[in-house]
């Protein structure tokens, strides 16, 4: 049987936990702490460890879903999460203050899950704040990871077949590039 | 509950007293911090402990305990405890509140002594809020 491991990354209150929680077929591995951080995200919980949950793709594929804490405090967690990861579903928030700046500095800290497998990103939360437009994420990415490939979507965490349309353009995106890696190390 | 106990001047100087005092029991207490669910560093003791650091990493294992117990249906976590060559951590939530003591110990102490004291500490704490 074929295995994913993907891991759900991106700032506090951008919906990993909640898009977990709407994939996984399992009941979700949860360390939520009571949220002192109120004026960042106005929500009761904070992952404080990681989320884990699992979904089969097709009747073959296991997806391994893992998710981390959003605050950098917490970085020691996304070292141990990164190791195990095959590819990335970059949440962002659309009312953070700086999505855009949040975006990359996600990418850059775990650019090796682009090199491993591939990377997707979700803007959630765009029905609360417009923010900026699908381009200018894009445009931005373009500007500074001219060399990554990386399809962005607007998604609601909260909307279970939405958040599969995204993990399965991940997927598709990751196995087209490790089919794509095997071809062109096979021509040299 | 928010904002955090953390950003609360009177519970601060609480908390830094008691480790003072719970420092002052055992010698082979060489560490010890108080912090919240959410990993934020509440008081701890002197030393070359990256408190902020710290307090991520011990509110992160507090969860995961919680996370097992739940797992394996055996109720709520009572103590963590991680063992090493030179020392030991004993971990355990301060009863009823948003808060969770971290102590690190030299091996002169007893597992069962340096358990005593810091379950007795913790007590003190969630006393000392109400
Ligand atoms: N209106 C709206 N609410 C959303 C959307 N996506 C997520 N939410 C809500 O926003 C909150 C997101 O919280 P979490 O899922 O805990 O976020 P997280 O990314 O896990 O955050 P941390 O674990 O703290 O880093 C929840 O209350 C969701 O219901 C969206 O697209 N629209
Ligand atoms: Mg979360």
């Amino acid at each position: 049987m074929a295995e994913h491991v993907i891991l759900f990354t991106g700032p506090m209150g951008a919906g990993k936990t909640t898009a977990i929680e709407s994939l996984s077929e399992i009941e979700v591995v949860r360390t939520e702490a009571n949220n002192s951080e109120r004026h960042i995200a106005d929500k009761p919980t904070t992952t404080v460890a990681l989320d884990y949950g699992e979904i089969l793709i097709g009747a073959e594929e296991k997806v391994r879903l893992y998710g981390i804490p959003g605050q950098k405090r917490f970085d020691f967690m996304w070292a141990i999460l990164k190791k195990r990861a095959k590819g990335m579903i970059l949440l962002v928030n659309s009312d953070a203050p700086d999505p855009i700046e949040e975006m990359l500095s996600f990418i850059e800290e775990f650019r090796e899950l682009y090199d491993r497998g591939g990377v997707v990103i979700g803007v959630s939360r765009a029905d609360v704040v417009a923010g900026p437009t699908l381009g200018d994420y894009s445009d931005a990415l373009e500007r500074t990871n001219p060399d990554m490939v990386i399809p962005v979507f607007t998604v609601d965490p909260r909307n279970r077949d939405q958040m599969e349309n995204v993990l399965l353009a991940l997927i598709a995106n990751i196995e087209m590039r490790a089919m794509f890696g095997m071809m062109t190390t096979e021509a040299v | 509950m928010s904002p955090g106990l953390h950003t609360k001047p009177a519970v601060v100087k609480a908390a830094s007293a008691l480790l003072t005092e719970m420092q002052g029991v055992s010698s082979s207490l060489t560490y010890a911090a108080l912090l919240t669910d959410d990993g934020f560093d509440v008081a701890r003791l002197p030393g070359e402990t990256d408190g902020a650091r710290f307090a991520g990493m011990a509110s992160s294992m507090q969860a995961l305990g919680d996370a097992v117990t739940h797992e394996l249906k055996i109720g709520n976590s009572e103590y963590i405890i991680i063992a090493s060559g030179k020392g030991y951590v004993v971990q355990l939530r301060v009863p009823g509140k948003e808060l969770v003591l971290s102590a690190l110990w030299d091996n002169d102490a007893t597992v069962g002594n340096a358990l005593a004291i810091s379950r007795s500490y913790a007590q003190k704490m969630a006393d000392l809020l109400k």
